[in-house]
């Protein structure tokens, strides 16, 4: 009977405090009006809980009208609303990049940003998007403090990455790019920046040690779009254009020209070149024009479709981006297509898998410079007096006496493409069998073939100069199959509430296995399309072929603590195994440990938090590797050669170069000390870092002494010197909303040393870029080395003091108007030993700048990059200035160039003979001030919420790379490093010649969701 | 209060500033340098050096010295290094004189020099651009360079010379240790112009001699010119060369090749192989190389050999090569025509040098000294087509081409890889490779020259164009 009271008031209640309760219904979406399933819901003050469903709705019971229900979900700010007198909301989540609990990708592992102990920057997909571009490191640029991205203009062209400075002279400087989990290389140009959710840039060896051996550029860890639980969304984004190229030079005309050679010429004693340039008034030939568009489109479109259910999830894209070249021929198109599932099959099982076919097409002449460098007055084509009608169609064009090929003849002669086709399978299966324990296995297997075909057609616009008797047709097909497979076991748990800990432990395996084929021919019947092929070629043909493979195996941990996430701890080891080295040093451990100190935790700091949002102290430690260097240098190979005897030609073989059995890694060691701190609920926000890095057991290229009897061309790999690099990199970020108007702003800065500690002796000298750096023990690797060029000679008095203690001219040949070069070691002589370093291609410092604002429909965003402190060589000075090259000049040199005393201290006199070597000695002349401010990117968009029946529909309009403010009078301040080929991508920094520009461009945007 | 504190401040800047202020002397005070020129007055001339020398020093240190000729653009200062301190310093500083200067100008040389106290003292030195600074040309009659004096003919030494001098003759001296001749003519009234003429007696045995003729000027800085001329006295005949010049000719204006040198030797029966490029081709034979005179062996009116620099030429009849010999001795010679048997090199010839291999034709380049756009290195010789020798079309046994020569020469003319080459010996000789040794090196005046290299005779032969 007691129960039955008991009952009955039990049921009473609930009655009363039903019909007290209010039920409030609405949907959850973000700012893109997509629905949020799953955000979390709390009736504040009270347990009630509930979650929005599949299509983002919610349903949850209130007590009274002054309840407040918060709205929370991982990756947005949080939202609280007040009830009132309302039963339906609509409620819009903001993105908060700043979320402390947003997930981070580390290597093998996602953990809370808060948790993070090292230094990784993440940046997410859409700010990626925001610029068209080929390669989306590009779209970094300034985003991210400590990294360096120098464009490099042209459909298909890798910029150049360097996280933290660079640690090493001779192999690679790029970064390792993991996408989804698998290392996929130093390069991806192969990913849209449509398919990306997010990027991870992985800075200091405490946070990309755990990838051992390839870590020492930084680790960059992409993780591509998945679906998510919800209906079926599409979504299709397209942005086209065009990009400009402008003539970064005004040339001379015909008279202009004619007039400039007479006068060098004349300078030098000789009679006029040209006789009576006005004869060729009205006879230019503007080369510019005839072979070189203005602009030159571009477009870049996705279309996907995701979605999913609570145990399947799918995100299906198509991408395409086209960038066509400059001329009339070539560029780079690329299709990919990424097809991801993931299943749920119970609590414990879930398993995943990527397909991402791939291809891409490209290829374009590399001659523009030529339409600059070629006389004004040559015509395109052959005066009909001068044609006898059996010219085939390559053999119509005129030639130069400037002997550069005629540049249009080239781009028609043009026919070097590659087509390449990729498969990439990425697949995964989890099981997770008691709490806090997952076991993972993933693999994933790349299949590529790349085949390259060129075809050069015969003609002859010059019997003795320009020409090519016989076609030549030649094929190359690369053939390609990795595959990795790596497997770990992850268990975390919370000890006693306040002892969180983590460990997981683990292997990878990798294999890169590739062969290619070499086809040649000459002598195609003619130069038809349809008998391009090594088949129709009847003479010497040639074939060659080889293959070549090396893997990786290695063992991987890491272990996490935190103690009431006040205190954490992060400790890594990987020990990698590498084909590419013999068993002394087959394998090497990376070790890394680091700390951080969330200080914001500590109850003393309860007081500040008005002001203070978050505040935490953080340091590291790691070793990393660099195994770059080619595959197999622990062989001895022997070299082929001839060498005639009489009329004999015998066949010989030498050493070529020798193995060296105890080759290992370069190894970095890595430490870093940083801040990251919030101010006003993380209105202000940043981090400042110190780092230092140093390079142990440099991989360098060595030639035998002469008395070792080797050839003196006999090279050896060898572990000798150290570098070290250090800097600071500071990330300041504030954002806020007035109203309707949201504004925000992220500055980073960021500062690289570089300096050699040690070479194989004291007093080596590593030259690079022919002898026009150096690299020397206690100075920056690569720095500009050559003569001071003190000014011109103004007058004979000038000249006449320009000598020894005894009178003795240090420079017998010049004249007035010439460049005095500086007698710099003051021992009355100008030789060699008086070059010395003028100037350093590296940045002091780095400095980016993104705005972003939004008023209701309205979008806008601005990306500033910058670079200050570096110098450029201007190789083209000579070129363009140089009297003695018959090539075309810049219009006006004639007055330009040094003409009477006080008219130029730069640009000297013209010569046909350059006597005084005036451009062939390398000196300051040809050294620039390299420093740039560069408008990136400014986007301006309007989107449409439920309009059209779509979701959202946005158009933009933005202009990339539209303003660049510069010194520099080359082409192009983004000059990046030499010719890997020639070691000099380090030692080679900093030579702006005719690179190919970074082109300014406008684009239209459109986006639409449904 | 605010205002001391500004005050203070300002006083303390004040003081900060001033401490930081370069003290320009940093040096105690001393006495004024000392300077003492070599000379007053320099003579100068146009295109021409001169030399300041002066003695200078300080009782402390020097800081520097400034050089000053306004008029001639000259304004140059040698800076001293204080660390240590230089306390004399011997001045020589040459500096040329712009040629279109006039002779009869002079200017003042200002000297400036300074010490590290700051004291500073100006010296002044003339300059006069009349000066006379060649020595007195020595033009030799006879004998020449190389003269060969036949004691079988004559023991007699005709020595026979002119000397000219613009400041007048002091006197000309003719010296020779061996013969035991130190004549010395002391000239008065200073000549422009003076004639030596003088016949010595040599002892009858075979010997070399060497003449020095010296001759000096009464420029108040005198100037001193001599020559030394080699001269054999013999009884047979060293060399005999084989001569195609009408007489004449100025025989030392070629680089290599005339008149040409013997090919075989025994006794006095000298042989040589020639060419004669033309018919009736008129030679003679020369008893030394420099000159027609003393013994220029030709035809007298009977059609005999004699040794007579009135002969009259041998003809040879047609174009073809020659096997030539001559006895100086018997007076004795004979003219036979071949024709050749050795390997024709046309092949080679016409070539092309191109950077695809495959694309290239042989050729025959060279690589040498002292000829325009070529060096030792073979890439230069394959790249400078311009040195590349082309088929003579009429003779397939000559290669021929134009250089420009810069001064004294050398040269192996080679095709790729040094196959073929042949190597510019002594005498003119040019060894097909492996031949001998030892390039030889040609005095020539810069210009262009034509180059002939006749592959059968073995010999190059690099004439004026």
């Amino acid at each position: 009977m007691k129960f039955k009271y008991i009952w009955f008031f039990i049921a009473l209640m609930c009655t009363a405090a039903s019909f007290g309760q209010i039920k409030v219904t609405g949907s959850v979406k973000d700012k893109g009006a997509v629905p949020i399933p799953g955000v979390n819901i709390v009736v504040k003050g009270t347990a009630t809980t509930a979650a929005t469903d599949f299509d983002g709705n919610f349903s949850i019971s209130v007590p009274n009208k002054n309840a407040q229900i918060e709205f929370s979900f991982v990756g947005f700010s949080n939202k609280t609303i007040l009830v009132g007198d309302k039963t339906s909301f609509d409620v819009v989540l903001e993105e908060s990049s700043q979320a402390l609990d947003e997930i981070v990708v580390v290597g093998y592992a996602a953990v809370k940003k808060s948790d993070v102990t090292s230094s990784i920057s993440s940046i997410k997909g859409k700010e990626l998007q925001t610029m068209t571009v080929g390669n989306v490191a590009e779209s970094l640029q300034g985003k991210v403090s400590g990294v360096q991205v120098t464009g490099q203009g042209g459909p298909g062209a890798q910029p150049r990455v360097l996280i933290r400075g660079i640690s090493t002279v001779n192999l690679s400087t790029d970064p390792l790019y993991v996408v989804d989990g698998i290392p996929m290389g130093t390069s991806i140009n192969f990913l849209s920046n449509n398919e990306i959710e997010s990027m991870e840039v992985l800075k200091d060896a405490s946070a990309s040690a755990i990838y051992g051996s390839r870590a020492s550029n930084g680790v960059i860890l992409i993780t591509t779009k998945k679906g998510k639980v919800g209906k079926t969304r599409f979504n299709f984004d397209t942005s086209s254009g065009m990009q400009i190229m402008n003539n970064p030079y005004n040339m001379a005309d015909a008279v202009g020209y004619a007039t400039i050679m007479n006068k060098a010429y004349n300078n030098s004693g000789y009679a006029d070149y040209l006789p009576n340039p006005s004869q060729y008034r009205g006879k230019t030939t503007d080369w510019w024009k005839a072979g070189i568009r203005g602009g030159a489109p571009v477009v870049n479109a996705s279309l996907g479709v995701s979605g999913g259910s609570e145990k399947h999830t799918y995100a299906i894209s198509m991408n395409y981006y086209d960038a066509e070249s400059i001329y009339e021929v070539g560029g780079w198109e690329r299709i990919t297509l990424r097809i991801a599932n993931d299943f749920k099959f119970s609590d414990k099982f879930s398993a995943g898998i990527t397909l991402n076919p791939r291809y891409e097409t490209y290829g374009q002449p590399g001659n523009w410079a030529d339409f600059d460098k070629i006389d004004p007055i040559t015509p395109i084509y052959k005066p009909a007096d001068q044609l006898t009608g059996d010219e085939n169609e390559y053999s119509i064009y005129a030639r130069s006496p400037s002997y550069v090929w005629n540049p249009v003849a080239a781009v028609k002669r043009y026919d070097d493409y590659t087509d390449q086709y990729n498969l990439n399978t990425n697949g995964y299966l989890q099981y997770a069998p008691i709490k806090g324990l997952v076991i993972r296995t993933q693999a994933s297997i790349e299949v590529g073939d790349k085949v390259r075909s060129r075809f050069r057609p015969d003609f002859i616009i010059d019997a003795a100069h320009e020409k090519e008797e016989i076609n030549k047709v030649e094929r190359w097909a690369t053939t390609n199959v990795d595959w990795t497979w790596q497997n770990t076991v992850t268990y975390s748990r919370t000890f006693a509430e306040k002892h969180n800990a983590s460990l997981m432990v683990g292997n990878t395996m990798e294999e890169y296995n590739g062969n290619d084929v070499w086809g040649y021919g000459e002598g195609v019947p003619n130069n038809s399309d349809l008998m391009r092929e090594v088949n129709a070629a009847t003479k010497n043909r040639d074939s060659k072929g080889n293959s070549w493979s090396s893997s990786l195996m290695s063992y991987i941990s890491r272990f996490s603590y935190n103690y009431d996430n006040k205190y954490y701890f992060t400790g890594t080891f990987r020990r990698d195994g590498s084909s590419k080295f013999m068993t002394n040093n087959k394998w090497a451990n990376f070790p890394s440990a680091s700390v951080s100190w969330r200080i914001m935790n500590e109850g003393f700091m309860e007081s500040t938090k008005d002001v203070l949002s978050d505040l935490r102290f953080r340091a590291g430690w790691g070793k990393v590797g660099n195994q770059g260097l080619p595959t197999a240098v622990y062989q001895s190979n022997i070299g082929q050669g001839f060498y005639p005897i009489g009329d004999v030609i015998g066949d010989t073989s030498f050493p070529d170069s020798m193995a060296n059995k105890d080759i290992k890694w370069e190894t970095v060691e890595d430490m870093s000390f940083g801040i990251d701190f919030g101010l006003w609920k993380n209105k202000l926000s940043g981090s400042l870092e110190y780092y230092r890095k140093k390079t142990e057991d440099m991989l360098f290229l060595k030639q035998f002494p002469a008395y070792s009897g080797f050839p003196s061309n006999a090279t050896i790999w060898t572990n000798v010197g150290s570098m070290q690099s250090s800097g600071i990199d500071l990330l300041i970020s504030y954002k806020d909303k007035k109203g309707d108007f949201t504004y925000g702003a992220d500055v980073t800065f960021t500062t690289v040393d570089v300096e050699m500690l040690s070479l194989s002796s004291d007093s080596e000298k590593l030259y690079g870029a022919a002898n026009r750096t150096l690299t020397v023990k206690g100075e920056e690797p690569g720095y500009f080395y050559g003569y001071v060029a003190d000014g011109l000679f103004q007058n004979q008095t000038e000249l006449n003091s320009h000598t020894d203690e005894h009178g003795t001219k240090l420079q017998p040949y010049a004249k007035e108007g010439d460049v005095r070069f500086k007698d710099v070691n003051g021992d009355g002589k100008l030789d060699d030993k008086d070059r010395t370093k003028i100037g350093s291609p590296w940045a002091d410092y780095n400095i980016g700048l993104n705005l972003n604002f939004a008023y209701k429909q309205f979008d806008l965003v601005a990306n500033f990059y910058s670079s200050i402190g570096n110098d450029i060589v201007n190789t083209n000075i000579s070129d363009l200035y140089n009297g003695a090259s018959l090539t075309n000049k810049v219009a006006g040199l004639d007055q330009m160039a040094w003409h009477g005393e006080g008219t130029s201290n730069s640009v000297p006199r013209l010569s046909k003979d350059d006597n005084n070597e005036n451009y062939t000695k390398f000196s300051s002349l040809y050294v620039e001030d390299g420093s740039y401010v560069r408008m990136k990117n400014l986007q301006l968009g309007f989107s449409f919420y439920n309009k059209f029946g779509l979701d959202k529909l946005r158009i933009s309009l933005s202009g990339q790379n539209l303003w660049t403010w510069t010194k520099y009078t080359g082409v192009d301040p983004e000059v990046a490093g030499g010719d890997p080929n020639q070691g000099d991508a380090v030692k080679g920094s900093g030579f702006g010649g005719w690179n190919y520009p970074v082109q300014p461009t406008i684009l239209m945007g459109l986006n639409v969701a449904f | 209060m605010k205002k001391n504190i500004f005050l203070f401040f300002l006083a303390l800047f004040a003081v900060l500033f001033t401490g930081c202020q370069n003290n320009e002397s940093g040096f105690p005070s001393s006495d004024d340098p000392t300077v003492v020129v070599s000379t007053k007055e320099i003579y100068g001339a146009p295109s021409r050096k001169f030399e300041i020398k002066a003695a200078l020093a300080d009782d402390l240190g020097l800081k520097s010295v400034q050089i000053q000729i306004p008029e001639l653009s000259l304004d140059k200062v040698i800076t001293f290094a204080t660390s240590p301190l230089l306390e004399t310093y011997d001045l020589s500083y040459f500096f040329e004189i712009p040629a279109n200067r006039g002779t009869s100008e002079a200017f003042k040389i200002k000297l400036i020099i300074t010490d590290v106290s700051g004291n500073v003292v100006n010296e002044e030195i003339n300059l006069r651009l009349d000066g006379e600074f060649s020595a007195p040309s020595i033009s030799m009659v006879t004998p020449k360079e190389g003269a060969v004096i036949l004691l079988s003919t004559s023991n007699e030494m005709p020595v026979n010379f002119v000397v000219n001098d613009d400041s007048g003759i002091d006197y000309v001296q003719v010296k020779c240790e061996a013969l035991g001749i130190d004549e010395m003519v002391q000239l008065t009234g200073a000549p422009q112009s003076y004639t030596f003429n003088k016949t010595y007696t040599l002892p009858v045995t075979a010997a070399n001699y060497v003449l020095t003729v010296t001759a000096k000027d009464k420029f108040a800085i005198p100037n001193t010119g001599s020559l030394n001329i080699n001269i054999v006295a013999t009884n047979e005949y060293p060399a005999i060369y084989l001569c195609d010049q009408p007489k004449g000719t100025n025989l030392t204006t070629d680089a290599v090749g005339v008149p040409m040198y013997f090919h075989e030797k025994n006794g006095q029966d000298f042989e040589f192989k020639y060419y004669a490029d033309k018919d009736n081709k008129e030679i003679y034979f020369l008893g030394q190389e420099a000159d027609f005179a003393p013994h220029c062996f030709g035809l007298n009116a009977a059609g005999g050999l004699v040794d007579d620099v009135a002969s009259t030429p041998i003809i040879l009849p047609t174009k073809g090569y020659y096997n030539i010999k001559v006895n100086p001795n018997t007076l004795a010679y004979t003219v036979t025509k071949y024709t050749p048997s050795s390997k024709v090199w046309a092949d080679v010839a016409n070539g092309l040098w191109h950077d695809d291999e495959a694309l290239r034709r042989p050729f025959v380049s060279v690589c040498g000294g002292g000829i325009q756009g070529a060096d030792w290195d073979t890439w230069t010789a394959w790249t400078q087509t311009g040195l590349h020798l082309a088929n003579n079309p009429n003779n397939p046994y000559q290669l021929v081409g134009e250089y420009t020569l810069t001064g004294q020469m050398e040269a192996t003319f080679t095709g790729q890889w040094w196959n073929p080459s042949w190597r510019l010996i002594k005498n003119g000789i040019c060894t097909m490779s492996p031949g001998e040794n030892g390039n030889a090196k040609y005095p020539a005046a810069p210009g262009v020259y034509k180059v002939v290299l006749d592959t059968e005779l073995e010999r190059v032969f690099i004439t004026k164009k």
